[in-house]
């Protein structure tokens, strides 16, 4: 039997309905996440007119007219996928999924097509087809995992991505996802976890309080500095949850004493809009940048977080003017960087017991950050063990493209979607699992929970400050 | 049938080879076309160029791929590939052909080495044929053509290999020669509307996924006017 698959108990969990059946009733809409009342009425109407101003407006049509022509449907992606894997549904094979977008833009959208659908007497897209793609899309973690396979160089998760924006914009998106992008944006605080300016100073001072107490030294937590080197922009929800990272990261700041700041302005690095709509997306990059050139800083700074590490290092520039954006850069990027030219030290007897480091789908996939952090822990974890695969080819944590953040379709990320990296991980037999992202740390902390695993889900920093030597400069 | 071989292989052949030529290089240049109206709207033009060239070449010549996940099938598909590219084209007989009408030759692939490619090539395709079959994922996805493509592509190959060898009469010789010619062209007609239009767009595939990533910039206000969202919260 393969142990990647799950079993059918695991699956009926998995799929069992969270919805009220009277809201599925209203909604048209039988998925397993929760999403705002809609205009029901018209759905594909609608979807083509979304779907035809995306594309007027955007750069997806010539990647789709590529796609068509080439795909092999060779069920190469199929071995792949973490999902398909686990689940063992043909309609999780990645190029299925695709081709739910991929056959309606044929139908409505290319010459061929439209004639084809007018001779076979074909009237195209259904209201059933867009019940699936809501379904299908957010099955998929769009860790972009199986475009590596495919030879016709088809990205799943360009299409998924492109199928979320449509439906976001005919009002098919998670909730757990729009609400916080609104409170973001449009909210008062102007963060996803709602965090007010007040309580965020409480915060740091409390995490100043805990420094000194453990480690006897006064490490501080820049506000609002103007040209520093680095603008720090953390998943916001590290200030609740993640204290050992932010401590880690101050710690390393402290060390080398480098500038930095965080900004009262804007402080959170989250950007959910990558995962449901370009148009949030760009509307949230704005802000990072705003906020980085109010600060007059040199460098936007990421923290641990996957998909706020790659929607600003690749949409500053896109967003923000090309060349002239500022650099952005990830923690662990300036963390190795300080390591190797030797600006601080880390103690060897610290941490002895076995570590495996997680890449995150948003900082390996495209070979970006892959081996500092490596290099990092082997430089003081006397048990480093690997994880196969690993690296570009990782395999997703099982809570990838917001996924993570649907608290209703937990059963899903930690029965099907988490299923394969739960048996690498066990298989791994690692006592710390590294994984310097706010998602994947929640997503996998879920998943050792419910998948019984005897492991600790830390981030890179948090095992850092456990082992930096500070000198007391007081 | 000697007309009918005639019509074939004279202004039968002129026009589908027409049709496939023209049809190819048409939807090249729209795809280059579409990469660099992308590029040129794209936000963030900095492209990295080695690393979907690497890949590019990763592909079309996929010599580490055949080792990765699915050893038997890669290693199908690239044989199948090898002979279904390199018979058209350096096949002795072909290029006489080419060297007679055009005057242009080439080099040609020894007669010994053109039989066991071509012997390959129709035993690979009727192997992947099969595999379609047999494959619970692959025969999920396929639709009918995918399962007939590498049943068409084969047929020139067996005729071919037929007219070359076995004593048949010179009335069956014909037959199977206009066979030859005939399948060849009803494949040159259809490569550039069918997905083995593959054959020329595969270079640029790793390319088109890079770029696809560069969105332009500045969208939000005109898509949500043209949804009449203008303003409308999130
Ligand atoms: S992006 Fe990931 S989850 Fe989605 S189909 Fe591909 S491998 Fe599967
Ligand atoms: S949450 Fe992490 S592992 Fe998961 S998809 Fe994102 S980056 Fe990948």
């Amino acid at each position: 039997m393969n142990k990647n698959r799950a079993t059918e108990e695991e699956r009926t969990r998995a799929l069992k309905p969270t919805k009220k059946p009277e809201v599925m009733e209203r909604q048209r809409l039988p998925v397993r996440y929760h999403v705002e009342d809609y205009d029901v009425a018209d759905r594909p109407r609608r979807f083509l007119e979304a779907f035809a101003v995306i594309l007027r407006h955007s750069n997806y049509r010539f990647a789709l007219e590529h796609f068509i022509r080439m795909s092999a449907k060779c069920s190469r992606c199929s071995v792949q996928c973490q999902v398909y894997l686990a689940s063992g549904d043909l309609k999780d094979i990645p190029c299925y999924r695709s081709e739910l977008l991929l056959g309606v833009y044929r139908r409505h959208f290319t010459m061929g097509g439209m004639l084809k659908g007018r001779v076979l007497g074909d009237s195209g897209l259904t209201d059933e087809m867009i019940e699936e793609m809501a379904e299908s899309f957010w099955n998929c973690t769009a860790c972009r995992r199986c475009s590596i396979e495919c030879p016709a160089g088809i990205d799943h998760g360009l299409i998924t991505h492109l199928g979320r924006y449509i439906l976001s914009e005919i009002g098919i998106a998670p909730r757990a996802l729009v609400v916080s992008v609104r409170e973001q944006l449009e909210g008062k605080t102007g963060n996803t976890s709602a965090i007010p300016v007040p309580a965020l100073l409480d915060t740091l001072e409390f995490l100043q309080d805990d420094m000194r107490e453990t480690k006897g030294v006064e490490i501080e937590f820049p506000l609002d500095v103007e040209g520093c080197d680095y603008v720090f922009f953390p998943a916001v929800s590290d200030y609740l949850m993640e204290a050992d990272t932010l401590m880690g990261i101050a710690a390393v700041f402290a060390a080398t004493g480098d500038s930095w700041t965080t900004g009262t302005g804007y402080f959170d690095g989250i950007n959910y809009g990558l995962f449901y709509s370009d148009r949030m997306l760009e509307r949230i990059v704005k802000k990072v940048h705003a906020e980085a050139e109010r600060l007059k800083g040199k460098n936007i700074l990421i923290g641990e977080c996957g998909h706020a590490s790659r929607s600003a290092k690749y949409f500053v520039p896109t967003y923000c003017g090309g060349e002239k954006a500022l650099p952005v850069i990830n923690i662990m990027e300036y963390t190795y960087g300080a390591l190797t030219e030797g600006r601080f030290r880390l103690d060897p007897n610290i941490v002895t017991e076995k570590v495996a480091y997680h890449d995150p789908c948003n900082i390996a996939r495209q070979g970006w950050i892959i081996d500092q952090p490596r290099e990092i822990l082997k430089a003081f974890c006397k048990n480093y063990v690997e994880m196969e695969p690993h690296g570009e080819n990782n395999i997703c944590c099982g809570g990838g493209g917001g996924t993570v953040s649907i608290d209703e379709i937990r059963p899903y990320r930690t029965t099907i979607a988490g299923k394969v990296k739960a048996e690498q991980i066990r298989g791994s037999g690692c006592k710390y699992l590294v994984a310097p992202c706010a998602n994947c740390k929640k997503q996998l902390r879920e998943l050792v929970e419910d998948q019984k695993i005897d492991c600790e889900v830390v981030g890179l920093h948090d095992l850092i400050y456990k082992a930096i030597i500070l000198e007391n400069k007081n | 049938m000697q007309t009918l071989l005639e019509l074939a292989q004279g202004p039968l052949f002129r026009l589908t080879f027409a049709i496939m030529a023209l049809g190819l290089l048409r939807i090249f240049i729209l795809d280059i076309w579409g990469a660099i109206e992308a590029y040129r709207k794209a936000g963030d033009k900095n492209i990295p160029w080695k690393q979907a060239i690497k890949k590019t070449l990763g592909w079309l010549f996929p010599v580490r791929k055949a080792f990765g996940s699915r050893p038997v099938y890669s290693l199908l598909s690239i044989l199948f590939h090898t002979g279904l590219i390199l018979v058209p084209i350096f096949l002795f007989a072909h290029v006489e052909l080419w060297k007679s009408g055009t005057g242009l030759g080439w080099i040609t692939l020894p007669k010994s080495w053109a039989d066991y490619l071509t012997l390959s090539t129709i035993i690979f395709g009727l192997a992947l044929f099969f595999g379609r079959i047999a494959v619970r994922a692959a025969s999920f996805l396929s639709r009918k053509q995918d399962y007939l493509w590498p049943l068409i592509l084969i047929v020139p190959f067996i005729t071919g290999y037929i007219c070359a060898h076995a004593g048949v009469t010179p009335a069956g010789y014909r037959f199977y020669m206009l066979i030859h010619i005939l399948s060849a062209e009803l494949i040159f007609v259809l490569l550039p509307f069918t997905k083995i239009a593959h054959c020329v767009l595969m270079p640029l595939s790793q390319l088109v996924a890079t770029l696809a990533w560069r969105f332009p910039p500045d969208t939000d206000e005109p898509v949500a006017i043209s949804l009449n969202k203008k303003g409308v919260p999130v």
